[in-house]
């Protein structure tokens, strides 16, 4: 039986596993990493202000404009329109298929990455927003009023956004492993009938609304790109404090949530060829033995561990606020839940870059060359003069990825630590009981990062 | 109570990375023990592992060999390690014709039925390739290619 999730349909390559020696090097870095910002934390919040500093207004019109807005959302909406076509249109195969890469690695790894550098990159080009939002404008001319919404009810929050990005991530790992991978079919399919959803939910919300805490990808985007250090507010385009924007972010009702299902999902990625692999095997037999088919089987028990993973991930998260809560002039659970969620967002972050990091460079010469020039894999279309391109697996060396995943596990694990004392030190005015709460939020911080580096060292299957 | 619960959790950290480490190094050369002995594939002579240019010319006749029967590869995907700039060398035996396929490095050959197809070509891409079956899309085996 052969495993074929998505990186594996794609490209065709795997990534070594992180050898032991580095491994306890990484280990050894984060110990003492985390020891030296126990003692070295500073006694006032740095992050808590943007200290935005306002673009010229000429350069906010320029990009921000109605024009720039209406040719985001176009190239947004033919490009989505396209991975659609191809998707339904094009061959089965799914390294030779626009669709998958596009989707999957460009826009999905894409965005994520992007935007936690310059600010949130995907509004401006999200296809659903776009049509919303022509929709909307079109019945206002028509009906001469705006369209009535329902209030979206603050309890729901990003709740919406969290379990549609396990539903996502479901597709791409789990739906796409029962023996059969996922078809570039599928997954236009599976594009569409999100698309109708989303556009319902807008209309029922208003598309602002939605974007805001409904729609999955411009959460989960948004969410990447509080970290980055360009936003916009009031029209202007603006600079500021990087991750100075994340401090505001989990206020929302569910933000916890999806940033842990990000966490969660990314290690079940990693782990269900590794770490997991044979205890997925063992189960997969116990259900088979129930009588499921084999693929059912096989899908029934990715599903099981998916959930263990988000569970056992929130379950560290809730440990550590529970820790932080004995800590005398502590603020309520809840108040801690919330007030440290963003704090996580690097780690998220840094473990989709430990995880995908290769894959992203590798897949993205196949957008760039064959995928573009035939996008529909027919073998006799070649737009651009690529289509005879391959990707070159020479440009990284299994040393450099070792660095850049070690490396990134690292600063993703420095920044949460600088998020949590940085808050801390709101919740506890006396720097020394602050600096004790952060014993927790240190442990739960360890715990994911040396996860994550042993998710990365445990040779695959 | 509060240098305490302090102490705790410094404990629990080191408890926890110490641990890591411990653990992740024993399962990560356990890993390697079992990849290189537990393989059904007859490997090249004991010892000789890839160093030195000896073994090379004695390595020719006793290439590993993954053996193909009703379109899955017998014992299970097999595992191949090999260094870069190593040839890399191995054998398929099939009972059906069948092309194949090794990824990454885009490299098919036909085997005819009831025959056998060698490969050999040098290790230039560091990471872990499938082999397959290309009619059927079935991994026939992983090569893994170390730097």
């Amino acid at each position: 039986m052969s495993w074929l999730p998505l990186a594996h349909a794609l490209a065709s390559r795997q990534d070594l596993p992180v050898p032991a020696w580095l491994f306890a090097w990484g280990a050894s870095i984060v110990l003492i990493v985390s020891f030296f910002a126990l003692s070295a934390g500073w006694r006032t919040p740095r992050f808590e202000q943007p200290h935005p500093r306002p673009f010229g207004a000429g350069l906010s019109r320029a990009l921000l404009g109605l024009p720039a807005q209406i040719l985001c959302g176009c190239i947004g909406v033919f490009l989505f329109g396209l991975a659609i076509y191809a998707g339904l249109q094009g061959t089965v195969a799914p390294d030779r298929n626009f669709a998958l890469t596009f989707l999957f690695v460009t826009c999905w790894l894409g965005f994520a990455f992007f935007s936690a550098i310059f600010g949130d990159l995907f509004r401006p080009f999200n296809p659903w927003r776009a049509v919303g939002r022509a929709v909307g404008a079109g019945f206002g001319a028509i009906a001469g009023q705006r369209p009535a919404h329902v209030t979206y009810p603050e309890w729901l929050g990003r709740w919406p956004a969290a379990v549609g990005l396990l539903a996502f991530v479901w597709l791409e790992v789990v739906y796409g492993s029962g023996g059969a991978i996922l078809d570039p079919q599928v997954a236009a399919t599976a594009a569409l009938v999100y698309s109708a959803y989303a556009l319902a939910m807008m209309a029922l919300f208003g598309v602002e609304e939605w974007c805001d805490r409904g729609e999955v990808f411009s959460v989960y985007f948004g969410m990447f790109g509080q970290l980055g250090i360009f936003g916009t507010r009031d029209g202007r385009l603006e600079r500021r404090r990087p991750f100075s924007a994340a401090t505001t972010w989990a206020t929302v009702p569910g933000s916890a949530a999806l940033v842990l299902a990000s966490i969660a999902t990314t290690s079940y990625d990693g782990a269900s060829e590794g770490a997991f692999a044979d205890a997925i095997e063992k189960v997969i037999g116990w259900v088979e033995g129930i009588g499921f088919g084999i693929t059912a089987s096989i899908r029934i028990t990715d599903t099981i561990f998916l959930l263990i993973t988000f569970a056992g991930v929130s379950l560290v998260y809730w440990l550590g606020v529970r820790g932080m809560r004995t800590v005398p002039g502590a603020p309520s659970l809840q108040k801690l839940r919330v007030g440290f969620a963003h704090t996580l967002i690097p780690i998220a972050l840094a473990y989709l870059v430990a995880h995908y990091f290769s894959l992203f460079v590798f897949q993205e010469q196949a957008q760039f060359t064959y995928l573009l020039s035939d996008p529909l894999g027919t073998g006799t279309t070649d737009l651009f003069g690529t289509a005879s391109a391959g990707v070159d697996y020479t440009v990284l060396t299994a040393n450099a990825i070792w660095y850049v995943q070690v490396g990134a596990l690292i600063v993703g694990h420095v920044l949460g630590l600088m998020l949590a004392h940085d808050r801390a030190l709101v919740y506890w005015p006396n720097y020394r009981k602050a600096t004790a709460s952060q014993y927790w939020m240190l442990a739960v911080m360890v715990a994911f990062t040396c996860f994550g580096l042993y998710l990365l060292s445990v040779s695959n299957s | 109570m509060n240098t305490r619960t302090a102490l705790i959790g410094g404990a629990l950290v080191v408890v926890a990375v110490v641990l890591f480490v411990v653990l992740g190094g024993g399962e990560d050369s356990s890993n390697n023990d079992t990849t290189t002995s537990g393989n059904a594939v007859e490997n090249e002579a004991k010892g000789s592992g890839g160093n030195g240019k000896k073994p090379e010319t004695t390595a020719k006749q006793q290439v590993p060999t993954i053996v193909v029967r009703n379109g899955e590869p017998v014992g299970g995907v097999q595992t191949l390690e090999f260094s870069a700039g190593e040839e890399i060398r191995f054998r398929v035996s099939s009972d059906e014709a069948e092309e194949i396929h090794v990824h990454g490095y885009d490299i098919a050959k036909e085997v005819p039925a009831g025959g056998s197809v060698d490969f050999d070509f040098p290790a230039e891409l560091e990471g872990i390739y499938e082999a397959e079956l290309e009619g059927l899309g079935v991994q026939i085996a992983e090569l893994r290619i170390n730097p």
